[in-house]
């Protein structure tokens, strides 16, 4: 079996913690980090240090600001962080593929 | 095995991304509320009911615009509780597939007010009116996890019989009494029974 693939799978992205947000977020346009921590069920702490590792990867924009009084911190993917998911998931599929091939 | 976890990872991918799309809001507040001015505007109609059709129409429109403004600020308040924006993806997703078929049926109805409908098109009116919801419903099931596609086919398929029986049967003399009661039943009691069951059911789970 061909190992390549394994090996350029993104490191940032392959890790448990933040592969559901890049999922999430790969489905949405934003989320808001409540809607993060309450669908995957992660602490404030464990998302806020997944956050900050995608946002320094260049994966995730954050933005701040109020709802009612509120602070509204709002999460989405970078172009960046959406090409690097693309290519995560197209690496998956071709491990899989390749397992099974003959 | 290493493609073992790869398949893993990638239906965690696609659980996710599904699960992300769909609206998971409660619904038992709004259905409850639909259904209770559903039956209040079944009760008034039959009780104030002059024999005009344009009459009807206008009562219905009003009491679905009474329902949808309620629902919205429902919507609203539950998103302000759970400090998330009121225009989250998934309730963009469920509006969207409700206004088609909500317009057209708005559309009908000033269409009938202006046209001067008589009384005897008043239970033609009524059953596109509940088909036209139940598309919407269905439509709209798409976003959400619970049985509304089913619900709505229920409502397609009920308003299809009685579309054919008003065409087939003509029946005399049914008029305006006959379409309050069927407005009452699936606009009111019937949200309210599945409003309650929802409330059974609905389990205390993080807005969306």
């Amino acid at each position: 079996m061909n190992p390549e693939p394994f090996l350029q799978l993104d490191r940032i992205i392959h890790e448990k913690g933040r592969l559901p947000i890049m999922s999430l977020l790969a489905a949405n346009t934003e989320m808001s980090f409540t809607e993060l921590r309450d669908t995957l069920k992660m602490t404030d702490g464990n998302l806020s240090v997944h956050l900050k590792t995608l946002q320094e990867a260049g994966y995730v924009a954050m933005t701040k600001s109020y709802l009612n009084r509120r602070p509204l911190t709002t999460c989405a993917l970078t172009p960046a962080g959406r090409e690097a998911f693309a290519r995560y998931v197209d690496l998956l599929a071709e491990i899989v593929r390749q397992t099974k091939s003959p | 095995m290493q493609s073992d976890w790869a398949a893993e990872n990638l239906q965690v991918i696609r659980t996710l991304m599904e699960r992300s799309a769909l609206y998971r809001r409660a619904l038992a507040p709004t259905t409850l509320l639909a259904g209770g001015l559903g039956t209040l505007g079944a009760l008034a109609g039959h009780k104030w009911a002059t024999g005009s059709g344009v009459q009807f129409c206008l009562h219905w429109l009003l009491i679905a615009a009474l329902a949808v403004s309620g629902c919205l600020l429902l919507m609203r308040r539950q998103a302000l509780h759970a400090g998330e924006p009121f225009w989250s993806p998934p309730t963009r997703r469920v509006v969207v597939a409700l206004l088609p078929a909500l317009v057209f049926g708005l559309a009908l109805g000033l269409g009938m007010i202006l046209a001067q409908a008589e009384v005897d098109v008043v239970l033609l009116i009524v059953f596109v009116w509940i088909g036209l919801y139940g598309g919407a419903l269905h439509a709209a099931g798409f976003f959400m996890p619970r049985g509304i596609r089913l619900f709505g086919w229920l409502l397609i398929g009920g308003s299809s019989a009685g579309l054919f029986g008003v065409i087939l049967l003509e029946p005399e003399g049914a008029g305006l009494k006959l379409a309050n009661a069927i407005m009452g039943v699936v606009f009111g009691l019937l949200h309210l029974a599945y409003g309650g069951y929802l409330l059974v059911t609905e389990k205390r789970r993080p807005a969306a």
